[in-house]
């Protein structure tokens, strides 16, 4: 029995040790094997569910051992994440091109499940962290595979995140010295100053994970230049699987926060910022990919302000949250990869009328725009009312940002349907066809789970997402499934309508789907950011890279400084003694004994003085 | 042993080589020569290895010589032997005539013996005597080959000296008015008792500015680069490896040890005197694009280093000035046999003109390399040892600026001969040079020799400290 729980990393990871020897001339056994090993992983996660049982192999020593534990949270975290490997892999039989490394990407895709199956299970903190840092190398591989210049993208994103996982191994190791073990489940530290970093540490790992600001900038160069299956896959679904539940492990077991502490309050300034600034860059995207990749950074902060509220419905909206953001966000991302696919961009500016030829696409689009942009009855919805519940009761700030940031969402994602599902057709995409079959099922399923958490909201709440609260060291109120809260809904209708007017005036105004969100684009004090963080001013990674430069400068001019004294100054210095030397000695004996007989009378003079 | 044979037998040698069935027999005396410096150099391992059968004397009232030897004396006499007998090897190759180098082995004779007076005799004025004997002879050595320019050098050696004999005879003579003899014991005593303050501070300035000179300490440096550049190769090696440092620093130890002890004021003086030496000796051979000359300025710097240890003023400083005083012998004189190879085969001395003769002359190369990285002080060469135990001394004795000045100015001597060995052997072959061969045999065996002496006194230095060095240590006057 204990074996089994070995099997989600070892499965994934030799079958994708196999198919990086599999060339790229057999396409089709690659993606046989990669289908079966999704398959396969999926079933196992579907086992493990419910079962509650841990085991530990030695491994390094001194206190360090292979141990693994599945119980709800873990287990519910892996079969979301196998889910979503199963139908990404349905999904790639047909939309991998030609000339793609294909081997290497599904070997990466693989190892990315086997590591982050690890990662959940793991109940050692230095084994997870063996894992998360596992995860970063084939995050860095799996972004150079894109298109021409990713390389650039794929080393952002390494140094930012491997800049985290850093002070992550810091707090992993404070930690260890606090509660002497690095146990996970045996981890419960009391409030303590030592601990406040410690904690402030690891949520930089987990947020970072995650894709929140201020360690979010790769994910919308990712998004352009990274293939699409790992966006849809990786920074949509399991990243914010993996951040969020390590966030929540820390906040919840590994550490008793008060719930008013400095801490608490930090994380959902985080998240509220993050909400806000992500969706307003999304706002103004025009194109498909990089619009959907600012609302995957955006909805992060959702997450993280209910947890951070550390209020029952705070924490469990943050929860399901979670799991709405990744049906819905890579739903849309394989929506933009069927547009991709059939018309060969994501340039808003050139799409159009798409939902006329590619129907089901479109209803997916729909289902899943709807759930992001919080639409009653759709999922989103349901885990936003939750947050903003839980938000509202400690601020209103942090809830009129929150709402904020919905309408903003509603708005822009107004925008993309209309700029390219509606409208006339482009001439060139006249005999567009919809996406293959292949591709059409994953994107139903998600749209049909989109819909079934909506509708059935009471039953993913109590069946997946309180039990995680029951098992941690929770001592608030219980709680007790959602419950209509009719102002806050209203409000939420009003903001609605208020985006919907919004788009129709921007419409109107300039006349085009794409400039509906130009007015605001263009508003006074606005545009000038908006300009400023297109140059990526605001971009900590650019920010970090100036600063570098700077010092580097500074020091290779510190080095000519030394370089001039070793090679310039003192060579010169030394040549002018040795000249003066040179010319003293004429070779006149009479100079000679006059310098003998001065040194005679010095010598002289300085015994009498000291004798 | 009978050590004043050192004195007798020289002097004698002089007389009977020159008797007239021996008059014109160049190879005789030439090979007397060899076998004496060998014999001085086994006579030397002797008395170390079994001090207790040292008769200093044994003509007692026969001739009344105030002799006596110790450990010092051991390190000089050796260096001596090892100088002379390389000397005579070179000599063999740039003294043409058969006349001549049958007048060269008898000066040389005659110098041997006035070096040997010096170390052995413990009396200032007989110091006086030998240190003249040797001065004359060297005189006459620069000029062996009637060459004009070695004609200028010697007379400014001679007017420099004059000027050191003058002082040192006034000093000699303040001496025996305050102590009333020239015995070393009685000087050294008459400072504890004297009233004449004054007097015993000029006696002992002018000795020591009279040791300066013959030394070749800055400011009293002005006739060394010349006299050693403008001899011929051997006299050059035989002024460079042993002469100067006799006439000057061994009378400058033996004098500041057994007379004047080393008082803090004498010792500021050195280590003043020292400092600036090395530094203006290393400067100025920087500057040279002449290869003796160069090595010239080299001396005057390692001279410095010498005095510096002396100037710490401790039993250890004492030692490491003697033994650099044996390794700046060696290493100086295997540059000075190396420079005397290449002039001998590319007729001139100016570095610019050759470069690359790594190539036709490895075994030159070699061991210049070798004398370099132990003139700089790189271990595990002999050089490094006696530079060591001086920063040590210097540290111990409370002295760190000069220590570093020490340090900083072993940086320079590996400039100046990096770059020699640079601009000689190394880079490309100049074209002047390409049909230069390896130097005669007996040079490249002289050479390789010495470097042996220099590895090997660096590999070996436990044994060389033991026998040589450390016994130094318990006859200190501090």
């Amino acid at each position: 029995m204990n074996i089994m729980l070995f099997l989600p990393i070892i499965v994934p990871f030799v079958s994708g040790g196999v198919v990086l020897l599999v060339p790229n001339r057999l396409p089709v056994l690659q993606k046989a094997i990669t289908i079966v090993a999704t398959a396969l992983n999926l079933a196992l996660a579907i086992f493990l569910f419910k079962q509650n049982v841990s085991c530990s192999l030695p491994w390094i020593g001194f206190g360090i051992d292979f141990a693994l534990r599945v119980y709800h949270f873990s287990a519910f975290i892996i079969l979301a994440c196998s889910c979503f490997g199963f139908l990404i892999a349905i999904y790639s039989s047909f939309f991998i091109q030609k000339n793609f490394r294909a081997n290497q990407f599904f070997s990466y895709f693989l190892i990315t499940i086997a590591f982050t199956n690890g990662a959940v299970l793991a109940d050692n903190l230095l084994l997870m962290f063996f894992f998360w840092e596992g995860l970063l190398l084939v995050l860095f591989g799996m972004i150079a595979l894109g298109r021409p210049g990713a390389f650039k993208t794929a080393m952002k994103a390494f140094i930012i995140v491997a800049i985290t996982d850093l002070c992550m191994m810091i707090g992993i190791a404070i930690v260890s010295r606090l509660s002497g073990t690095f146990i996970i489940s045996k981890i419960n530290l009391p409030p303590s100053a030592a601990g406040s970093v410690a904690f402030v540490l690891l949520a930089i790992g987990a947020i970072s994970k995650a894709g929140s600001m201020p360690f979010h900038s790769w994910i919308p160069d990712a998004a352009l230049d990274a293939p699409l299956l790992f966006v849809a896959f990786v920074p949509a679904a399991l990243e914010k699987l993996l951040g969020i539940y390590f966030l929540a492990r820390i906040s919840l077991d590994m550490f008793q926060l008060s719930a008013h502490s400095f801490l608490n309050t930090s994380l959902m300034v985080i998240g509220s910022v993050t909400i806000l600034l992500a969706v307003m860059m999304a706002l103004i995207q025009k194109n498909y990919k990089k619009l959907l990749a600012y609302h995957a950074v955006s909805q992060v902060g959702y997450m993280i302000l209910g947890i951070g509220t550390a209020v029952p419905a705070g924490i469990i909206g943050g929860l399901f949250h979670m799991v709405n953001n990744a049906i819905y966000k890579s739903g849309l991302f394989l929506t933009a990869g069927s547009v991709e696919r059939q018309t060969g961009t994501t340039d808003l500016e050139e799409l159009g009328g798409l939902g006329r030829k590619m129907p089901i696409t479109f209803i997916c689009f729909l289902i899943a725009a709807a759930s992001i942009s919080g639409v009653p009855p759709f999922n989103g919805f349901f885990s936003k009312e939750l947050v903003y519940e839980g938000a509202l009761k400690r601020g209103f700030l942090f809830y009129a940002i929150a709402a904020t940031g919905s309408f903003f969402t509603a708005a822009s994602f107004l925008k993309l349907g209309h700029a390219a599902f509606l409208g006339k057709v482009p001439p060139k995409y006249e005999h567009t066809k919809e996406a293959p079959l292949a591709m059409l099922i994953p994107m139903a399923i998600i749209a049909f789970f989109c819909v079934f958490f909506g509708l059935c909201n009471s039953f993913a709440l109590q069946k997946l997402i309180q039990p995680v609260l029951h098992q941690a060291n929770f001592h608030a109120a219980e709680f007790e499934g959602f419950k209509v809260n009719a102002k806050l809904t209203a409000v939420t209708l009003i903001i609605l309508f208020a985006a919907l007017a919004n788009h129709f005036f921007g419409f109107r105004m300039r006349g085009k789907a794409i400039a509906a969100a130009d007015h605001i684009h263009h508003a006074p004090v606005l545009s000038f950011f908006y300009a400023k963080a297109q140059e990526k001013w605001f971009d900590p990674y650019d920010i970090g890279l100036r600063i570098v430069n700077m010092a580097a400068g500074f020091a290779f001019r510190v080095d000519r400084a030394i370089d001039w004294l070793y090679e310039i100054l003192i060579v010169k210095v030394t040549g002018f003694f040795s000249g003066t030397m040179k010319r003293l000695h004429t070779g006149n004996y009479g100079t000679y004994l006059f310098w003998s007989l001065i040194g005679l009378a010095f010598v002289i003079i300085f015994l009498s003085r000291s004798l | 042993m009978l050590l004043s044979l050192l004195i007798l037998i020289p002097l004698f040698s002089v007389l009977v080589l020159n008797l007239p069935p021996l008059l014109r027999r160049a190879k005789v005396s030439f090979y007397c020569a060899l076998c004496f410096t060998l014999a001085q150099i086994a006579l030397v391992f002797f008395c170390v290895f079994n001090p207790q059968s040292i008769v200093v004397n044994p003509f007692g009232s026969l001739l009344e010589l105030d002799l006596s030897a110790d450990s010092i004396s051991f390190v000089v006499l050796l260096s001596i032997g090892i100088t002379g007998f390389i000397t005579l090897l070179v000599a063999k190759y740039f003294i043409c005539e058969q006349q001549n180098e049958h007048n060269f082995v008898s000066v040389l004779f005659l110098a041997l013996a006035g070096l040997n007076g010096i170390v052995l005799t413990s009396d200032i004025f007989t110091l006086y005597v030998f240190l003249e004997i040797a001065a004359a002879a060297s005189f006459v050595l620069i000029v062996i080959n009637r060459k004009k320019n070695a004609l200028e050098a010697a007379f400014k050696y001679i007017v420099l000296s004059i000027l050191a004999t003058t002082m040192m005879l006034s000093s000699i003579a303040l001496f025996l008015f305050i102590a009333g003899n020239t015995h070393f014991a009685s000087i050294r005593a008459a400072f504890n008792y004297s009233s004449h303050d004054f007097l015993l501070i000029l006696a002992s300035g002018l000795f020591i500015c009279g040791a300066f000179i013959k030394a070749g300490v800055v400011p009293f440096h002005g006739w060394l680069p010349e006299a050693y550049s403008e001899s011929p190769a051997p006299v050059t090696v035989f002024l460079a490896g042993i002469v100067t440092k006799t006439l000057g620093i061994y009378t400058l130890i033996r004098i500041v040890n057994s007379v004047f002890g080393f008082l803090p004021a004498i010792n500021n003086l050195l280590l003043f005197a020292g400092a600036v030496t090395i530094t203006l000796g290393a400067l100025g051979a920087l500057a040279q694009n002449d290869f003796k000359r160069i090595l010239a300025y080299s001396s005057i710097s390692q001279i410095g280093y010498i005095v510096l240890a002396l100037g710490s003023g401790t039993a250890l400083g004492l030692s490491a000035a003697l033994f650099h005083f044996f390794n700046h012998s060696i290493f100086k004189a295997l540059l000075f046999v190396n420079s005397a190879a290449t002039e001998a085969q590319t007729k001139t001395r100016n570095v610019e003109a050759m470069g690359g003769l790594q190539a036709k002359m490895p075994a030159t190369a070699f061991t210049s390399v070798i004398a370099s990285l132990s003139a700089a002080g790189v271990p595990p060469l002999a050089g490094f040892w006696s530079k060591l135990m001086i920063v040590i001394a210097l540290v111990a004795s409370g002295h760190p600026l000069y220590a570093l000045v020490a340090v900083l100015a072993s940086v320079l001597t590996l400039a100046y001969l990096l770059s020699l060995q640079r601009r000689v052997f190394f880079g490309t072959l100049n074209a002047d040079c390409a049909q230069v061969v390896e130097a005669r045999a007996g040079l490249v065996f002289a050479a390789v020799l010495l470097a042996l002496i220099t590895v090997g006194a660096g590999v070996f230095f436990p044994f060389v400290l033991n026998t040589f060095i450390l016994p130094i240590e318990k006859i200190f006057a501090g």
